[in-house]
């Protein structure tokens, strides 16, 4: 483990010092980026101000939910972005190679080759909102909710990455699956808002099949309410580790049907 | 030490026909067609070895190459390397065995080239004291100072190579693969690497396989070649035996004066060789003659051209791999080309 953690903290500041290398495109792209946030934050507010109350909740209250589902979001895209290569060009064009030639585990060595920078800004919106919107939001504030709700977070995120890995690794057998990760991934938008407001085949879709319910709604609607944490939280938490296990069976069944490339 | 028995790989392909159309027809109706790129392939080297492993290109060199190196799993048939089942125990048995595919790199491109070495160094748990002088070695023999604090996207293809090289053997390993680590490369270059990898070989008595279609690297290095076309192992043994039996086929180019010419059909009745062993193949006034030095010695050949035209230029090339190779696999054929 601490081994691990060690080849972790090289792996990034590889990445880190790959970024730095071309000062005047880390400048122009931090510059874009904050650009980019900005007019993210904006336009929430432009769209919150237009919708006083939804589905039972208040204004504060959808603006916290919607924060909330940032966080691990943020977490996710900060800590395993390179599971988009994977998917777009890393198994087509036969790169694979070099990380099944060396002496660590392949998933974790592909991981760890990037730190995505731009995830600062998702985290950044995500925990502001929830700063702006919580004093009013009515929550529900225990020791062991605040504790629950926390720790939650972690689990959360480690749904995105299980569905990133799975969608990732059917490019192991298909080649190229950048755009069914990109499909499949893009139905966070819905861990944004209350479940409650889809009809029941949208909702137990999201709830578990493709669980993004788990990582926004249901925790947040945990600290709003205190209503039902075997399920809000717990849920989480049991969703997250099938879900998890479930990715690293298919992954793993994807090395023994990776094909190369021809060279 | 290392031992493949019966290795098989199979690839699925899709069948596309040309165009846009095409790829919309397979899209929706694929035809797919069963590959094999190594069928039944088994060998044994020995502990020290330097083995050639040689074929022409989509022999299926490489696929065996990444079955051995773990990459690829098997169809069927299994290999073992050192008593370890490269798929079965992966991360330990990469940690005895260094790979170079001379068409990838394996440096961190955007870096300096000491930074990959510092990361492998923790990639592969070398000790401080021992990751100094294994530098220092691997610095003599392929010559890394002049470049070794530039960024990698810089280096030139030969520095580039000799730096991947380097990455290879930073942990010691017991088994170096290389793919082709000559190719490309200029004659000093391959020169320097192929010392270094006899020094390798000599100083820590690391098996070695390498791939190539360079006949000197073989000449130079190989005790003994296994050689694969289209999947199959056609021949395994030295080069000697193989050159004796088959490498016999020479090729002499010469240019006719235009004026005088030359009749070709003259040209071959005088010759008392079956057509088996001789090959004439006329160009304009470029007349190439491959035949079997064993049947008829070059010098003969040589003296009978200069009596038969008048010639403004010639030239005698030794046979290639390929050509070898093309009589190996019509003699195993039974010749039924």
């Amino acid at each position: 483990m601490r081994r691990a953690f060690k080849i972790y903290r090289i792996l990034v500041a590889q990445n880190l010092k790959r970024i730095m290398e071309y000062k005047a495109d880390f400048l122009t792209g931090a510059v874009s980026f904050l650009i980019n946030q900005a007019i993210g934050i904006a336009f929430i507010f432009i769209i919150f101000s237009q919708i006083p109350a939804l589905a039972g909740f208040k204004l504060e209250q959808i603006v916290f939910i919607y924060g909330f589902s940032q966080v691990p979001k943020g977490l996710d895209h900060l800590l395993t972005d390179n599971l988009w290569s994977v998917g777009y060009f890393i198994i087509r064009k036969g790169d694979f190679d070099k990380y099944l030639t060396r002496p660590i585990n392949p998933l974790f060595h592909v991981i760890a080759e990037t730190f995505q920078v731009d995830a600062v800004g998702e985290l950044a919106v995500g925990i502001g909102l929830i700063a702006y919107s919580a004093p009013n939001a009515g929550l529900y504030i225990t020791p062991l909710s605040v504790t629950l709700f926390v720790l939650a977070i972690p689990f959360a995120a480690l749904i995105y990455t299980s569905i990133k890995i799975i969608t990732s690794a059917f490019a192991f057998w298909i080649k190229s699956s950048g755009f069914i990760i990109q499909m499949v991934y893009g139905m966070n938008e819905f861990a944004k808002y209350p479940t409650t407001i889809y009809n029941n085949a949208v909702k137990l879709f999201v709830t578990y099949i493709v669980p993004f319910a788990f990582t926004g709604y249901y925790p947040a609607l945990y600290i709003l309410t205190g209503e039902n944490p075997l399920f809000n939280i717990g849920g989480v938490v049991a969703v997250s580790i099938v879900f998890f296990v479930i990715s690293i069976l298919i992954w793993n069944r994807g090395l023994k049907a990776y094909e190369s490339a021809g060279s | 030490m290392i031992y493949a028995e019966n290795l098989r790989k199979e690839f699925t392909k899709n069948i596309k026909e040309p165009g846009l159309k095409g790829s919309f027809k397979s899209l929706f109706k694929p035809k797919k067609e069963i590959v094999v790129a190594a069928d039944d392939i088994s060998f044994h080297v020995p502990q020290g070895e330097i083995l050639g492993f040689i074929g022409p290109n989509g022999a299926g060199k490489s696929t065996v190459i990444k079955m051995l190196t773990g990459i690829l799993t098997p169809t069927s048939g299994s290999c073992r390397i050192n008593g370890k089942i490269p798929q079965n125990d992966r991360k330990n048995y990469v940690r005895e065995i260094g790979v170079v595919f001379g068409q990838r790199t394996q440096l961190w491109w955007d870096l300096p080239l000491l930074e990959t070495y510092t990361v492998l160094k923790e990639i592969y748990e070398v000790e401080d004291s021992k990751f100094k002088k294994r530098m220092q070695f691997l610095n003599d023999i392929l010559e890394l100072q002049d470049f070794i604090n530039s960024p990698v996207r810089t280096l030139s293809l030969g520095q580039r190579m000799r730096a991947d090289i380097a990455a290879s053997m930073l942990h010691s390993p017991k088994v170096l693969f290389l793919d082709e680590p000559t190719i490309g490369l200029d004659v000093v270059v391959k020169d320097n690497i192929r010392r270094a990898i006899m020094k390798i070989n000599k100083e820590e008595k690391t098996t070695v396989i390498l791939t190539t279609h360079d006949i000197s690297d073989i000449e130079l290095l190989c005790d003994r070649i296994v050689m694969i076309d289209k999947g199959k192992n056609v021949y395994d043994g030295s080069l000697r035996e193989l050159k004796k039996n088959f490498g016999q086929m020479r090729e002499l180019s010469f240019e006719v004066d235009p004026i005088s010419g030359l009749d070709v059909r003259k040209f071959r009745e005088n010759i008392d060789l079956s057509d088996e062993d001789v090959i004439i193949k006329n160009d304009q006034n470029i007349f190439t003659v491959r035949f079997n030095s064993e049947a008829m010695p070059v010098g003969d050949m040589l003296n009978y051209t200069l009596s038969a035209a008048k010639i403004k230029d010639i030239s005698v090339k030794d046979a290639d791999i390929e050509e070898i190779i093309r009589r190996l696999y019509k003699e195993g054929a039974g010749g039924n080309e």
